[in-house]
């Protein structure tokens, strides 16, 4: 939505090569015709469960990359956004029989205003002093779910029966389950993209690069902080329960964790903050890697698998700065410039 | 139109404008000089709802605005075109544009004002898709004040407007203020090119270490004395 009122000169229309923002480029189609690809062709029950999870975290960085990379709200707390979807949806369905196909967008709704809240509190805070109040709301939510066993089954953690059903989003193959998480992707791909070419996100990045300026400018940044919080909570309120139908199982330390925080923010970290291929392409690296480590290795020596994990995080931050976007840019200039 | 009374600001502990007050009338345009670190950019701060704390008053046509936060003066038609320009650099022409179309009363005849700003502006107009960071300084600052212009201001609050701009952008930069105030738009600048800026304004206030020292015309302030010792400290 641009308010420029003169027509600019017709060019013959060509999608770009490589990602742009806010414009939709040959590199994306590629990109998602390969995942389709991926999904149509035969792989071991091993290698599906590492595509289904690389999908899923791709749409929960993409989600996170919302506020962290686009509105500049580094939140470590997006876990507990990620359990309320998660707990709502199941609980809608294990209690009351509503099909999670509506429960998620009630999860989502109920992690938005959580995410909404946090940010009306703690998006006062800069710096470090905002990533530790997300990281200590986190714990608190957590914690209460950990205590209210009557309604989250506390510590012993919540089923869901595993019967195969389309209603019941509970499905024997995994194939449809990797289907179902490329949807969320591309759902959440193209909000993304979406923002990014609206006003909406150039108050964003406003806010982000120079609040002072985007506040003299008339941009209330609270409000625009609020909103991306919001939005960023309801798409990772509804991964949440797109993965409680995926594992069938929920169980606060795990779902609220810290470590799971993490992994949101690492996603698009190593992929490129603010970018909307960044988080996917952090995914399709960190998650397959950290999962088929886990898988070769994990019974070979305790830990070595982490190791070699972190090492190759460590390589990738110090040698692509700017995270994997960037790299793939600087790539596509090197290449334009032969002849 | 805009009026300030017994105005003291504070950055934390520090108090920088003492007592301030100061007036400017309808369609005015009112200068603002003084050597550096005399509070001139502290007062337009306060006045846009930045940084600073203060007591005492802040008016505009009569009602008080100085409790409210940035965004809500500007709405109200007080809009600050800062020091250095504070462009957002790597977004395009018309994307800086639309940032300052905010308000609930722009945003709804941004695409007019769109025409009118690249009317007044129409190096803006021929850039309109080149990055902020790309344009020379003078262009940068034709796309401040595009910015500012786009939220339908009354009263224009400018700050060093002519800092480190070629002259012939110092000139165009003048003609576009004088254009600017015959629209019926206010101006209050601040200018460290004071030969020029008193030439131009109705009225100035010289700022001395936080305090209004002489106000008078602009012409005849330039004959005066006293300017030069608050300028040179003698």
């Amino acid at each position: 939505m641009s308010i420029e009122p003169l027509a600019p000169p017709k060019k013959p229309k060509r999608l770009p090569v490589l990602p742009q923002r806010g414009k939709l480029s040959m590199f994306e189609i590629a990109l998602f015709v390969a995942c389709l690809v991926l999904i149509a062709v035969e792989l071991s029950q091993n290698l599906r469960d590492v595509m289904v999870l690389t999908f899923l975290f791709a749409g929960l960085g993409l989600a996170w990359n919302i506020a962290g990379g686009y509105a500049g709200l580094i939140s470590f707390g997006h876990a507990a956004f990620f359990g309320i979807g998660a707990y709502t949806s199941t609980i809608l369905f294990v209690s009351a029989g509503l099909t999670p196909w509506i429960g998620l967008w009630c999860g989502g709704v109920l992690a938005a205003a959580a995410g909404a809240l946090l940010a009306l509190i703690c998006a006062r805070l800069r710096g470090p002093f905002f990533i530790l109040s997300t990281l200590a709301a986190a714990e608190v939510v957590r914690i209460g779910a950990l205590n209210w066993s009557s309604l989250t089954g506390g510590p012993e953690g919540l089923s869901i029966l595993p019967v195969a059903n389309v209603a019941n989003m509970v499905f024997v193959s995994k194939t449809a389950y990797a289907v179902l998480m490329l949807a969320y992707v591309v759902f959440v791909y193209a909000i993304t993209k979406a923002l990014e070419g609206s006003r909406y996100g150039y108050y964003l990045f406003a806010v982000r690069d120079d609040e002072e300026a985007a506040s003299a400018a008339g941009v209330n940044p609270l409000l625009v902080r609020t909103a991306a919080m919001g939005l960023s909570a309801f798409l990772t309120g509804i991964g949440g329960s797109l993965f409680a139908q995926y594992f069938l199982y929920l169980d606060p330390t795990f779902v609220i964790s810290p470590e799971l925080s993490f992994q949101f923010a690492l996603l698009p970290a190593v992929g490129g903050l603010g970018t909307a291929i960044g988080p996917v392409l952090g995914s399709f690296l960190i998650t397959p890697l950290s999962e088929l480590l886990r898988s070769y290795l994990g019974n070979a020596a305790a830990g070595l698998h982490l190791v070699i994990y972190s090492a190759g995080l460590i390589v990738v931050m110090l040698y692509f700065p700017g995270g994997l976007a960037a790299a793939l840019n600087r790539l596509g200039r090197g290449w334009k410039r032969k002849p | 139109m805009l009026e300030v009374k017994d105005l003291n600001a504070f950055y934390g502990p520090v108090q920088v404008l003492h007592g301030v007050n100061l007036s400017v009338a309808a369609s005015e345009i009112v200068a603002l000089v003084g050597a550096n670190a005399a509070g001139k950019s502290t007062l337009m701060f306060t006045l846009a709802g930045l940084r600073t704390t203060h007591t005492g008053s802040i008016l505009l046509d009569g009602e008080p605005i100085g409790d409210f936060p940035a965004y809500e003066r500007v709405p109200r038609g007080l809009v600050l075109v800062p020091e250095r320009r504070r462009l957002f650099p790597f977004m395009n022409v018309i994307e800086n544009l639309e940032i300052g179309a905010y308000s609930a009363a722009a945003r709804p005849v941004a695409r007019d004002t769109l025409d009118e700003v690249f009317q007044l502006l129409p190096v803006l107009a021929e850039r309109r898709k080149q990055v902020a960071g790309s344009l020379s300084g003078g262009e940068q600052q034709m796309l401040a004040i595009g910015r500012a212009l786009m939220a339908k201001p009354r009263v224009l609050l400018l700050d060093e407007p002519t800092e480190g701009l070629a002259p012939i952008y110092v000139k165009l930069l003048f003609d576009l203020i004088v254009n600017l105030r015959r629209s019926g738009l206010t101006v209050l600048i601040v200018e460290q090119n004071v030969h020029h800026v008193l030439r131009t304004a109705d009225r100035a206030y010289v700022l001395e270490n936080g305090r209004i020292v002489l106000q008078g015309q602009g012409e005849s302030l330039l004959k005066d004395e006293r300017l030069k010792v608050a300028y040179l400290g003698l």
